[in-house]
C-alpha cells in the first residue's frame, strides 16, 4: 500500500477470491424459484465474548441445505486461534502473520467459495455476520453479499405472523434451545460451531415445511 | 468436511445392525458419505412404482410406514422405528419400489449410497449375511430386533399367500422365452453363431444329448472370447461358454428368481424342468424380460408423462428414464435409437412445462400470450445428442411485434422460459454456466432480432461469435410455431451464401483442438487442473467432431439433420469420395457419446474426463480408433478451406 493511499482515501486492495465471489451475484435467483430448489448454507461461529469488536471467531461450522438435505461430505468446520491486532497483521500464538499470509486468508478464502451465492442462514445471524464481514474487511469485502435468513425471526414470522413484536414474548422463548425443543429436535452436545449449525440445519428444514404449509413457496416469498 | 458432524452421524448408526458390525473405521466411511434428507408428515419418502433411489434409509427421528396400494387400499406392511433400515432391496435389484413410504410423523432420515454400501458387503460377511438372512425370510425392513419385527408384521397384515419378498411385483406379468436356441455341444462356434443370427437373438444354451444344459454363449462372448482375441470360427463351443449354468425351475418365485440374477450378476437365467441343472431346458430369462415387466419400457415413461400435469411426477418419470439409458447403454442398443428415445422424453418434459407455465400466466397477458414463438433448443440437446442431463442450452423466438408492444411481449416470453427452466431443474437437469437459456433477456427475442445476431457473427467472426455460432447454430424447434425457426434456418443460409469467409474462420476455430494422439499415438491427458491425467472426451473428441460436421453441413446447405453422426451419414451420401471416412465418424461420434454417457452415470457426473488407466484394455483401444477419422477429416479440413494460407 503506497503512501498515496492515503490521501485518495482507497481502501484495502481486493483480493482475488473476493472478486471471484462478488461476480457470482451478477445474476440474480429468479423470485419463483421453489423452495425445495433454493441452496442454503447454514453456518455458526463460536467466539471468545460478545463484544463484536474485541472478540474474535475461534471456530466455523456451516452445512449446505438443499431439497431438505444435507450432504454429510459438504459439511465445513474450521478452527482459527487468530485474533486480529489491526487490519494489516494477526497475531497467531504469539507470533504475528501479515495478513496475506495468514491462516485468517485461508479462511476467508475457503468461506467465500463454500458460501457461494447462497441464501445463509443462522440463528441470531447478525452476530455471526458481525464477525465473518469483520474477518472479510481484511481482505477487501465490506460484508457478505448473500441472502440472509434468521432462523429465530423465521420462526417468529411463522408462529406469530410478520407483525409480530418479539418484546411482548417470554425471554429465550426464540433461543436455539427452546426452538429446537419445541419443534422435537433432540439436543446433542450443544456448543460446538459445527454441532449448533447442524441443529440450526434440522431447525431450518422444519421451518421451511412450515413456511410452505402457510403458503410461502418461493424464492420471494421467503425472502419476502 | 465438519468432524463434529460426522461423529455425530457415526455415534448414532454404530447403535444399530447392521453398522454395529462395522469397525470405527468403516463406520466413519459410511458416516461421511450419508445423507440427511427430511420429511414432513405425511410426505412421501418413495412410492410403489418409483425407480429406486440412490441410497438406503436409515429412520433418525419420526415414523416411517410402508405399505402397499393394492386394488384402490392400501395394506400397511411395515412400521419403521429409530434406526430402522429400509429401501434396501429396490437398490440391490436396481428396480422400483413395491412399496409406499410414507412419513407418519415429521422424519428424519439419513440416506446411504449404494456405493459406499456395496463395498461394505464385499468386504464384511457378517453384513451380507445379514441382509441375506433378513431378505430371504421376506423382510422388507432390517430390524434391531428380528422376534419384534416378526410380531410387528403378524399386527399389521394377515399371513397370506404373498408372504414372499413383498417388494417384488407379482409372477403374472413377467414373459420369458420358452422357445429357447440350443446347441449341441461339440459344434464350431461359427455354426452357433450362425443359429443366434438366423434366429435374431443374442444367447444360445449349450446342451448335451438329452437336452440337460451345460453352458451358455452370448453375443457379448462372441465379440469378446472369439473376435477380439483372434479365435478361430471352428474353436469348439465349449472352449468359449459360461458354465456352470444356473438353473431354476419356472415355477419358482419371482423373488427368488430375481435375487439369483441379483446376486449372481447374471443376464439370463436358464429355466429346466425340475430346476436342476441335470433336467431339460425349458425356457430362459434374460435381464431384458424383467426390465419390461418392471415397466420401463419406452413406450410405458412417455405414456406416463403424457398423463401428468405434476412437475414432480415428471421429474420421477425422468429419473426411471436414466434407469432404461443404463440398461441401454449397457446392452449396447443402437445409439440413434437411444438419443432418440431421451431426446423425445426431453422434449416431452419441455413441451409439457410450457404449456404448464402458459396455463399460470396466459390469463394475465392477454395480448402478448397470443404472440407467436418457438422454444428452441440449442447445442448437444439441439443435436438430439443430450443422454445425460447435463447443462441446458436453449432460447426463445417469437414473431415481430408493433414497437409499443416489444416490452409487455418479453416480460411474458421471460416468464414463461423462467417457469419452464425451473422444472427443467426440477427434472434434474443444470443450468447453463455462460447463461445461454431463454430465461436470459438475451436469447429470448424477436425474430428480427435474432437474425440480426446471426447476421452479426456471420459478418464479423470474433472469438465470442464463433462460440456462439457452435452453440446456437444447432436449434432445433421444440414447442411452437417451427415456421419461426425455419424462417431462422433460411435467413443463416442467405447470409453465408455471399460470405464463404465465414466457413473458413469456422473451420478454424474448429482445428483449435487437433486430434488427440500423443507422439507414441498415446492418449493426450489434461495436464493441470482439476482433472490433471484425465482425458477430456468433450473437449478433445466430441467437439471436433460435432464442430467439423457442423461446419461441412453447413457449406452443403444441408436443412434439418442435426445429429452429428446423422450428419455425418448424410455427408457421406453427399461426397462419395469420402464416404468411408464419413461413415467411420459417425461411427466414432457414436462411440464417444456411449463413452462418455456411462462414464456419466458411473460418476454421477457430466461424463467428461475419463481416466485412461481406468478404462479396460477394449475400451482403450475402442477410444483411440475414434481418434483416427478426427485426424483425417482435420487434414481435409485444412485443405478445403485453406486454413494453412489463412491467418487471423
Amino acid at each position: 500500500m503506497g503512501w498515496l493511499d492515503f490521501f485518495t482515501g482507497k481502501k484495502i486492495s481486493k483480493s482475488p477470491f473476493v472478486k471471484e465471489y462478488e461476480a457470482l451475484f451478477e445474476k440474480k435467483t429468479p423470485k419463483l424459484r421453489p423452495i425445495s430448489q433454493l441452496k442454503f448454507v447454514v453456518l455458526d461461529t463460536e467466539t471468545t465474548g460478545l463484544d463484536t469488536k474485541k472478540d474474535y471467531i475461534v471456530s466455523f461450522g456451516a452445512i449446505k441445505l438443499k431439497g431438505y438435505s444435507i450432504q454429510i461430505q459438504e459439511t465445513f468446520e474450521t478452527y482459527l486461534d487468530a485474533p486480529i491486532q489491526n487490519t494489516n497483521s494477526v497475531k497467531v500464538h504469539e507470533i504475528l502473520y501479515p495478513i496475506e499470509i495468514s491462516p485468517l486468508k485461508d479462511f476467508a478464502s475457503d468461506l467465500l467459495r463454500y458460501v457461494g451465492s447462497d441464501i445463509i442462514v443462522g440463528h441470531h445471524i447478525g452476530f455471526d455476520l458481525a464477525m465473518i464481514n469483520k474477518i472479510l474487511k481484511s481482505f477487501g469485502l465490506k460484508e457478505l453479499l448473500n441472502p440472509m435468513i434468521d432462523t429465530k425471526a423465521l420462526a417468529i414470522r411463522l408462529e406469530n405472523g410478520p407483525h409480530y413484536d418479539p418484546r411482548m414474548g417470554k425471554r429465550g422463548e426464540y433461543s436455539l434451545d427452546s426452538l429446537c425443543e419445541r419443534y422435537g429436535i433432540p439436543l446433542d452436545d450443544r456448543h460446538t460451531a459445527a454441532g449448533d449449525a447442524f441443529l440450526t440445519a434440522q431447525l431450518m428444514m422444519k421451518l421451511l415445511k412450515l413456511a410452505e404449509q402457510k403458503g410461502i413457496k418461493n424464492f420471494g416469498e421467503l425472502m419476502g | 468436511m465438519s468432524n463434529v458432524i460426522v461423529n455425530r452421524v457415526k455415534e448414532f448408526l454404530k447403535r444399530f445392525p447392521p453398522f454395529t458390525f462395522l469397525n470405527d473405521a468403516t463406520l466413519g466411511l459410511v458416516a461421511k458419505e450419508v445423507e440427511v434428507k427430511y420429511f414432513a408428515k405425511d410426505e412421501f419418502l418413495f412410492r410403489q412404482g418409483d425407480a429406486a433411489q440412490n441410497f438406503f434409509f436409515v429412520l433418525k427421528e419420526g415414523i416411517v410406514q410402508l405399505a402397499e396400494y393394492r386394488e384402490g387400499r392400501e395394506k400397511v406392511v411395515e412400521v419403521c422405528d429409530e434406526g430402522d433400515v429400509f429401501g434396501v432391496l429396490a437398490l440391490l435389484g436396481k428396480r422400483p419400489y413395491i412399496l409406499n413410504a410414507q412419513a407418519k410423523e415429521d422424519s428424519l432420515v439419513y440416506a446411504v449410497p449404494v456405493g459406499i454400501f456395496e463395498k461394505i458387503l464385499e468386504e464384511n460377511s457378517r453384513v451380507s449375511l445379514y441382509f441375506a438372512a433378513g431378505f430371504a425370510s421376506g423382510q422388507v425392513v432390517v430390524r434391531s430386533d428380528l422376534s419384534q419385527s416378526q410380531k410387528a408384521r403378524s399386527e399389521f397384515k394377515e399371513l397370506s399367500k404373498d408372504n414372499g419378498l413383498m417388494i417384488f411385483s407379482g409372477q403374472s406379468d413377467l414373459n420369458f422365452s420358452t422357445d429357447v436356441l440350443c446347441c449341441l455341444a461339440g459344434k464350431s462356434i461359427g455354426e452357433a453363431a450362425k443359429a443366434m443370427s438366423e434366429k435374431g437373438v443374442g444367447s444360445v444354451i449349450i446342451v448335451d444329448e438329452s437336452k440337460y444344459p451345460l453352458g451358455i454363449i452370448t453375443d457379448k462372448d462372441i465379440r469378446n472370447k472369439v473376435v477380439a482375441q483372434g479365435l478361430s470360427y471352428d474353436t469348439l463351443v465349449e472352449k468359449i461358454m459360461t458354465n456352470p449354468v444356473i438353473t431354476k425351475s419356472k415355477d419358482a418365485g419371482f423373488s427368488d428368481l430375481y435375487l439369483t440374477m441379483i446376486k449372481n450378476r447374471l443376464h439370463h437365467l436358464i429355466f429346466t424342468e425340475d430346476g436342476s441343472s441335470q433336467s431339460p431346458v425349458t425356457g430362459i430369462l434374460s435381464d431384458h424380460d424383467i426390465l419390461l415387466s418392471q415397466g420401463n419400457s419406452p413406450a410405458v415413461l412417455i405414456n406416463a408423462l403424457m398423463n401428468t400435469w405434476d412437475i414432480h411426477e415428471m421429474a420421477k418419470v425422468r429419473n426411471r428414464a436414466e434407469l432404461l439409458l443404463k440398461y441401454y447403454l449397457e446392452n449396447e442398443v443402437a445409439m440413434d435409437f437411444v438419443a432418440n428415445i431421451i431426446s423425445e422424453i426431453n422434449d416431452i418434459i419441455i413441451q409439457r412445462a410450457i404449456q404448464i407455465a402458459k396455463s399460470k400466466h396466459d390469463p394475465d397477458f392477454p395480448k402478448a400470450s397470443k404472440v407467436k414463438f418457438c422454444f428452441l433448443s440449442l447445442g448437444s440437446e439441439g443435436r438430439e445428442e443430450q443422454l445425460l442431463r447435463t447443462d441446458l442450452d436453449n432460447a426463445i423466438v417469437y414473431e415481430d411485434v408493433a414497437p409499443g408492444q416489444e416490452e409487455e411481449v418479453q416480460k411474458y416470453m421471460l416468464l414463461i422460459a423462467e417457469e419452464v427452466i425451473e422444472t427443467l431443474l426440477i427434472c434434474g437437469f443444470q443450468p447453463c454456466p455462460a447463461d445461454m437459456m431463454a430465461n436470459n433477456p438475451k436469447w429470448c427475442q424477436p425474430l428480427s432480432k435474432w437474425k440480426h445476431y446471426f447476421s452479426d457473427w456471420i459478418i464479423s467472426p470474433n472469438q465470442k461469435a464463433l462460440l456462439h455460432a457452435t452453440i446456437f447454430f444447432d436449434f432445433r424447434p421444440v414447442f411452437g410455431h417451427k415456421t419461426l425457426a425455419d424462417a431462422m434456418t433460411d435467413h443463416i443460409y442467405q447470409e453465408i451464401t455471399g460470405k464463404t469467409i465465414f466457413l473458413n474462420f469456422l473451420a478454424k476455430n474448429a482445428l483449435l483442438n487437433p486430434a488427440p494422439l500423443g507422439f507414441f499415438r498415446n492418449f493426450i491427458v489434461e495436464r493441470t487442473g482439476e482433472h490433471r491425467d484425465k482425458f477430456d472426451i468433450k473437449l478433445r473428441a466430441m467437439m471436433p467432431l460435432a464442430d467439423i460436421a457442423r461446419i461441412l453441413v453447413l457449406s452443403h446447405k444441408i436443412v434439418g439433420i442435426n445429429n452429428t453422426f446423422k450428419r455425418f451419414e448424410k455427408l457421406a451420401e453427399l461426397e462419395p469420395n469420402h464416404q468411408e471416412l464419413m461413415l467411420e465418424a459417425g461411427k466414432a461420434y457414436e462411440i464417444l457419446m456411449r463413452m462418455r454417457a456411462i462414464e456419466g452415470m458411473r460418476s454421477d457426473s457430466g461424463g467428461r474426463y475419463l481416466q485412461p488407466e481406468v478404462l479396460g484394455k477394449l475400451q482403450r483401444q475402442l477410444l483411440k480408433n475414434t481418434f483416427a477419422p478426427i485426424d483425417e477429416l482435420q487434414k481435409i479440413m485444412r485443405v478445403r478451406f485453406q486454413l494453412d494460407y489463412f491467418t487471423n
